[in-house]
């Protein structure tokens, strides 16, 4: 017989090698100290104010203001109607170009690009330091394009 | 091939090299979770929910399956579950390859921020990229034959 074929495999073992490993994840992610909150993306923090892209789409509706914390390239080829590029990685530069608009604007949000990237976040958090607060678009312009929402793919120079 | 593989030592070296790899790929993504889990949402395969899970689960499996192939107890069972952490992670580069996502640090082994920036290794070798599905096959193609391939007795004829 094929040696290949000859499947000498403890199936019940090989579960629980994985379920064991599983436990021990859970237990060590409880106590250790160190653990994340499960339900919840690590990216966000105490204070982060995050909104649905449907409720997001709503506040764009009733005049909310929208920041691009993407690099300003990708804010250039398309973007949430109406948002002003404030990129996480120049933030400083950035930020005086729009300061007067963000202190004269009612609600604000801010995106990226994904539930991969903490820009919106930092971004966020980098206002409510200067005074500014800043809903954060939950999961980022994938979610909004997900619910059929517009975009501006008008290029900007 | 079959031949080779089912060599005691051939097996025993495959064991060895297989199970460091994985008890050492799994320490830092344990030491950090929320650093590993940061890292799996940039693969963007699955949303938060799933990707905490993977990321909280992921490494304990790799060290108990790699802890078991290196002292040599329930090594198929062991060699099986790495197999199939395997092919998951194929599974994922693929789709990261095929949605042409830009990840430049795989949580391999390091999951510190800095270590997208540093000179080494290099970017080949830390993205998801050919290199990373390559290791894998190979790796994968290890431990299938550690789980299915039977060792030959020492001094037993070589054509049974």
């Amino acid at each position: 017989m094929l040696p290949f074929f000859d499947m000498p495999v403890d199936w019940r073992r090989f579960i629980l090698i994985l379920a064991g490993g599983a436990t021990l994840g859970f237990a060590w992610n409880a106590a250790s100290g160190r653990g994340i909150v499960l339900g919840q993306s690590v990216l966000s923090q105490a204070g982060d104010e995050l909104v649905k892209a449907p409720d997001a789409k709503a506040l764009l509706d009733k005049g909310a203001l929208f920041l691009d914390a993407r690099p300003r390239d990708f804010w250039k080829l398309s973007r949430i109607p109406g948002s002003l590029s404030l990129p996480e990685e120049d933030f400083d530069r950035a930020f005086v170009e729009v300061e007067p608009r963000l202190r004269r604007a009612g609600t604000i949000v801010v995106y990226c690009s994904g539930y991969g990237c903490d820009a919106s976040h930092v971004v966020a958090r980098k206002l409510r330091e200067k005074g500014i607060a800043a809903a954060i678009l939950d999961e980022g312009l994938p979610a909004w394009q997900d619910a059929n929402l517009p975009l501006d793919n008008q290029a900007r120079p | 091939m079959s031949g080779l593989l089912a060599r005691p030592r051939i097996q025993l070296l495959l064991r060895l090299l297989l199970g460091a790899f994985f008890v050492y790929a799994s320490l830092d993504k344990i030491a950090s979770p929320s650093g590993f889990a940061r890292i799996v949402y940039q693969w963007q395969v699955a949303g938060p929910l799933p990707s905490n899970l993977a990321a909280v689960t992921l490494p304990w499996v790799e060290l108990v399956a790699g802890l078991l192939l290196v002292i040599g107890v329930w090594r198929r069972e062991a060699a099986l579950a790495i197999a199939l952490l395997l092919v998951v992670f194929l599974a994922a580069a693929g789709s990261v390859l095929a949605r042409g996502i830009d990840v430049t640090n795989c949580g391999c082994f390091s999951v510190a921020k800095e270590a997208a920036a540093s000179g080494w290794p290099p970017a080949w070798m830390k993205g998801v990229g050919w290199f990373l599905v390559v290791r894998n096959l190979l790796m994968l193609a290890a431990a299938l034959s550690l789980a299915f391939v039977k060792a030959r007795a020492p001094f037993a004829p070589a054509s049974e």
